[in-house]
């Protein structure tokens, strides 16, 4: 691939970047989040298309105008998601034949379904009974099915993005083997992974991403970590200064050794008054999970809470609110804003919700909405425009107007700032500020991205495979400290 | 970040809030088309009117007319319930059903008791019982609402002919049907008076209630509703009650209308309903909606039940019609989404 360029509403993803791919190769990408990995990956299997930019395969130039999923697969390209693209209610070896199904008589050919199932899953040496059906196999098992149905339509290239995610270390082993064995079918392979273990053991090149660029292709074989953690961050200054207050006053909230079962386990912290706590770590390390439970979506399976040094128990998010906590989810229009709805009720919905013993309070609300819109500066055509009409920024501080407008204590934000441009940025950390600054509030804040939490925080905690492995002063630490903790807890 | 770099974001910033501002005032002349949906209904529902009088001597005539809000009355208070239901993103088939379950409560306990307030209050206690069950259904069993209502409509079609063995109830006394009959000051029908109250006071109740805002927004977004700490369970489990209640009114006055209460009665009404709220714009996703509209909705399905009847077109046809109505309806629904 050359000069490939992508921009998104404006925005450039992926700058002139340079990838090649050798045939028999495990090729690793790395790069932060918003590096634009996937983006990369998403044009070769078609998802999206290119700005400008060459691809060849095999020497040969690919047409890329009329370039779509089912051409990238005609080419041989397979993508193994995260997600599986199998049907669950179907056997093995209707899944494998799905896309062509044998046919004799204008009737299936049920023969020769388990004779191609048997076939396909021996050319991998899997032993999976070809019968059962696809939901009742384990995660690996349906990785390496995916894997053998790409091998069976002639993929000359596979995309992995993040296999091991979900995979245990004796399953790990397995899906290693098999790709060692599949290198030697003169496939090439683009394997996404954070965990530089994997990487050493698997890898033949690496190309680290950053902003978009390609930073540096380097062989796998003589890699130190500090040399990847360098090229993935890179020399930048920090882009905004917070002023530090050093905060001495008692914990608002306090955790105790909270735990939910294959999601993280033995977390304790508090976060005091006035403080920003940050808290970050790799995608799939436990954090929105955490925050979840903390808000009392998820149940906990042990742990205590103290709020203002008083143990309580928050068994649903209404319980949570009771106590004055609230929570700005991940993904905003899913699951924080009626998106139909206008401004000025979503505003004071929670308020309203608070409101226990009252029938009517409706009256007083526009007033207390018109405030909130004014305070935060909501752009907005009034209180009856609906939310969708909103620009994300926009719509982030509808939801904390909402906490605000509710007298909420502590706010738990999950990725505040994904999506949002950086002008909207500055003004929602300067929300957390004034937020944090008035009668002794306090926020958690997560996110995965590094530098927005050194700039933010007053103090970092680091998760990684759901526990909580450090705890650091943002002053005395360095981004690429940071990043050496997520990447490789140990 | 280069000085150069900054000025470029800079620049895509007001492109974009140019396009967002573009888009706002094309936005803003569909939303107020939007809001005129139930004036242009109530234009259709005058041009039909001029229309059948054109076609048929015997359509504006003053009983004809008030015929027509005679029906509409029980049609209406029907869909004021399956608006609530309907806003807050579900649907419930079985208002047919329920409308003839508390109908024959109410004439078993007027058998039994002799007294109309202990039968008006048994068969309101009917409607609001079988609405609590589809509300328990879809909150505990987590029953969708679709599935949850079908299966009241069966059980309560079928609990009305087991409790009155099949026979429709005759022989109610002269207060009873007053609730159908009478009219305030010699002229206004006493169920027209009853739906424009009843409407007044649901229209306050979402408008000003915090059950009524709760109602949309479970209806916009359920999940970021519970996350804002409002317990989804029991609203929607009043909203499902004051369904069913509305049924039970309904099913009062008709039968105080017709003078009899029959296990067959209410047969189909929820497809006129429905199609009621959907006509007075409603979003089949929830959300959405004003119960005035519904009203409008509702009268437009009696004047066109009205009107073939009166032009001598088969009862048959009429289901193919209200069939009909539905449909366009919600395709108006997903036309307005798409711009």
């Amino acid at each position: 691939m050359e000069n490939i360029n992508k921009s998104f509403f404006g925005v450039k993803v992926l700058k002139d970047v340079q990838f090649r791919l050798n045939e028999g190769e495990v090729h690793v990408v790395l790069g932060e989040n918003g590096a634009g990995k996937s983006t990369l990956i998403k044009i070769l299997s078609g998802a999206y298309t290119l700005d400008s930019g060459k691809v060849f395969i095999e020497g040969k130039e690919i047409d890329m105008t009329s370039y779509s999923p089912e051409t990238a697969s005609r080419l041989g390209i397979a993508t193994i998601y995260q997600n599986f693209h199998l049907v669950p209610h179907l056997t093995v070896a209707e899944n494998i034949s799905l896309s062509d199904f044998p046919v004799k008589r204008r009737k299936i050919d049920w023969r020769a379904v388990q004779k191609k199932a048997k076939d396909v899953l021996d050319n991998i040496h899997c032993t999976i009974d070809p019968n059962t059906l696809v939901k009742k196999l384990s995660i690996s098992q349906q990785q390496m099915l995916e894997i053998a149905i790409a091998l069976s339509k002639s993929a000359k290239i596979i995309i992995m993005d993040e296999p091991t995610a979900a995979l245990s270390k004796k399953e790990i082993e397995t899906l290693f083997e098999l790709i060692a064995d599949i290198k030697k079918r003169k496939v090439g392979i683009i394997y996404i992974s954070h965990k530089l273990e994997e990487i050493k053991a698997i890898g033949d090149s690496i190309t680290v991403l950053r902003d978009g660029r390609n930073v540096g292709t380097i062989v796998a074989k003589d890699i130190d970590l500090n040399e990847i953690v360098n090229l993935m961050i890179g020399k930048e200054m920090k882009a905004f200064e917070k002023e530090k207050l050093h905060i001495i006053s008692k914990p608002i909230i306090e955790f105790k050794s909270l735990c939910r079962k294959g999601y993280f386990e033995n977390i304790s912290f508090h976060v005091s008054k006035g403080e920003v706590v940050g808290l970050t770590g790799l995608v799939g390390a436990g954090k929105t999970e955490l925050a979840r439970a903390i808000f009392g979506i998820d149940r906990l399976d042990m742990g205590q809470y103290f709020f203002n040094n008083r143990e309580v128990k928050i068994r649903n998010p209404k319980e949570a609110i009771q106590y004055g906590i609230g929570y700005l989810p991940e993904d905003r229009d899913m699951s924080g804003l009626c998106l139909n709805m206008p401004v000025k009720d979503n505003i004071t919905l929670v308020y309203l919700a608070k409101l226990s013993k009252k029938i009517f309070g409706i009256p007083t609300e526009k007033v207390l909405a018109q405030k909130y819109i004014d305070q935060l500066k909501i752009k907005t055509t009034g209180l009856y425009q609906q939310v969708k009409y909103l620009s994300g920024g926009n719509k982030q501080k509808v939801i904390f107007a909402k906490w605000l407008a509710a007298h909420c204590q502590f706010l738990v934000l999950d990725e505040p700032t994904i999506g949002i441009d950086v002008g909207a940025r500055e003004e929602i950390y300067n929300l957390i500020f004034d937020f944090v600054r008035s009668e002794g509030r306090a926020v958690l804040f997560i996110s995965s991205d590094i530098s927005e939490i050194l700039s933010v925080s007053d103090r970092i905690l680091i998760m990684s495979q759901g526990k909580l492995i450090a705890d650091l002063d943002p002053g005395a630490t360095t981004k690429q400290e940071v990043m050496a903790l997520c990447l490789n807890p140990t | 970040m280069s000085k150069s770099h900054m000025k470029k974001v800079g620049n895509v910033n007001q492109n974009v809030s140019n396009e967002n501002q573009q888009n706002r005032s094309v936005l803003n002349i569909i939303q107020y088309f939007y809001q005129m949906q139930s004036i242009s209904m109530l234009f259709i529902l005058i041009i039909m009117w001029v229309v059948l009088s054109l076609l048929s001597p015997y359509f504006f005539t003053v009983n004809n007319l008030f015929e027509i809000t005679l029906q509409s009355a029980v049609i209406a208070l029907i869909a004021a319930g399956e608006s609530f239901v309907i806003f807050s993103g579900g649907i419930d088939l079985s208002v047919g059903s329920i409308f003839a379950f508390s109908a024959i409560v109410g004439g078993i306990a007027l058998q039994f008791t002799g007294s109309v307030i202990i039968s008006l209050m048994a068969s309101i206690g009917a409607g609001l019982f079988a609405g609590f069950c589809n509300g328990l259904a879809i909150i505990k069993l987590k029953i969708p609402p679709f599935v949850a209502t079908l299966g009241m409509m069966g059980i309560a079609r079928g609990l009305a002919l087991i409790l009155c063995n099949g026979i429709p109830i005759y022989g109610l006394p002269q207060e009873y049907l007053w609730i159908g009959q009478g009219r305030i000051a010699g002229i206004v029908p006493v169920p027209t008076i009853i739906v424009i109250v009843l409407f007044t006071i649901m229209y306050f109740i979402l408008r000003n209630t915090r059950f009524g805002r709760f109602t949309y927004a479970i209806g916009s977004n359920p999940e970021a509703t519970r996350l804002s700490g409002v317990n989804v369970s029991s609203v929607t489990l009043g909203i499902f009650m004051i369904c069913g209640m509305f049924a039970a009114i309904a099913a009062v006055i008709e039968s105080a209308r017709l003078g009899t209460m029959q296990p067959a009665s209410g047969n189909g009404y929820e497809l006129l309903a429905i199609g009621s709220v959907f006509i007075g714009g409603a979003s089949i996703y929830g959300g959405e909606g004003n119960i005035f509209a519904s009203l409008i909705g509702a009268l437009l399905v009696t004047t066109i039940r009205n009107g073939l009847n009166i032009l001598g077109v088969s009862a048959f046809y009429q289901y193919v019609v209200n069939g009909l109505i539905i449909i366009f309806a919600v395709a108006a629904d997903q036309i307005r989404r798409k711009y």
